[in-house]
């Protein structure tokens, strides 16, 4: 903006000013899910003339990426985005011979909503307890789905 | 009480030990293991009282031995919490589901839990893929493959 040809003649201050308002208002609006006569309507509070208004709003309608943005801003748990697992057959060690046993090795991939890295979580398992698992993650998807339907 | 010296006391412990610790690690059979012992020159009734000292412990033993093979952190319960996301400060009037986890660990007899997150396509995602590993050690690959190995 500071570039733009057709602006330079004004106090750069005042320009820098006038974008953050603009943006302030944009994002509190699109924060609120307010709708146009309630934008509309502020802004009358706020003395801006009706043709400055009616261009607002039409800029305003175009853009739906405030709230899809808004929407991933956040605070949360560490996010599981993939699983992968690992399936072996363990015959021996070094400790103990003739184990025959299969395990499972699973490694869920987080994701951190701070973008400082966080390793994945991997654990190994048996089949018992990895059918346990699957049940209870089958229970939640269930009660998901009940929640979905009420 | 034995009458015999000290030092011979702890060699026929640590003897003992190691004979018993050996025995198991390799699963040896009955007749394998009074193969063994016939060497040492020992009367019958004592052969007779080691083999069964060796068949009676051998499933605990070989439980230990098994504790000392390295290992990733295992499965141990898994709970599971479902949320709905209303508002954020970023962003108000959301409806974003969500499915919150604790996963409990073991690692070396200390227990973690770990507080995991999932929305709802990534939950069914990851109930098709670890029930896919489930399905793997019943396939003609693996059965073959444990047929061979015993």
């Amino acid at each position: 903006i500071l570039d733009d040809p057709d602006l330079k003649d004004i106090d750069p201050t005042v320009l820098k000013h006038c974008h953050a308002a603009a943006a302030t208002c944009i994002l509190e609006a699109g924060k609120q899910k307010a709708d146009i006569s309630a934008i509309s309507a502020c802004l009358e509070d706020c003395k801006l003339d009706k043709e400055r208004i009616e261009q607002f709003c039409t800029e305003y309608q175009r853009t739906e990426l405030i709230t899809v943005v808004s929407f991933s801003i956040g605070r949360s748990p560490l996010h599981i985005t993939d699983v992968s697992w690992r399936l072996e057959y363990q015959i021996k060690s070094n400790q103990l011979h003739k184990t025959y046993q299969p395990s499972y090795l699973v490694t869920l991939n987080v994701e951190s909503s701070d973008s400082g890295s966080h390793p994945d979580v991997s654990f190994s398992c048996t089949m018992e307890q990895l059918q346990d698992l699957v049940g209870k993650l089958k229970d939640a998807a269930k009660s998901l789905e009940r929640a979905t339907q009420m | 009480k034995l009458n015999v010296g000290v030092d011979t006391v702890q060699h026929g412990v640590e003897g003992l030990t190691y004979l018993l610790s050996e025995s198991s690690k390799l699963m040896i059979s009955e007749t394998d293991f009074q193969d063994s012992i016939h060497v040492l020159g020992f009367s019958d009734e004592l052969n007779k009282l080691l083999l069964q000292l060796y068949l009676d412990n051998r499933k605990e033993i070989r439980s230990i031995l098994g504790e000392l093979t390295p290992k990733l952190p295992s499965y141990h319960n898994l709970e599971w919490r479902l949320d709905v996301q209303l508002a954020s400060r970023s962003l108000r009037q959301q409806i974003k589901p969500a499915v919150t986890i604790k996963l409990h660990l073991n690692q070396h007899e200390d227990q973690t839990a770990q507080v995991l997150q999932t929305d709802p396509s990534t939950l069914l995602h990851l109930i098709q893929q670890l029930e896919q590993a489930l399905g793997e050690m019943k396939t003609n690959h693996c059965r073959r493959i444990v047929r061979n190995m015993k």
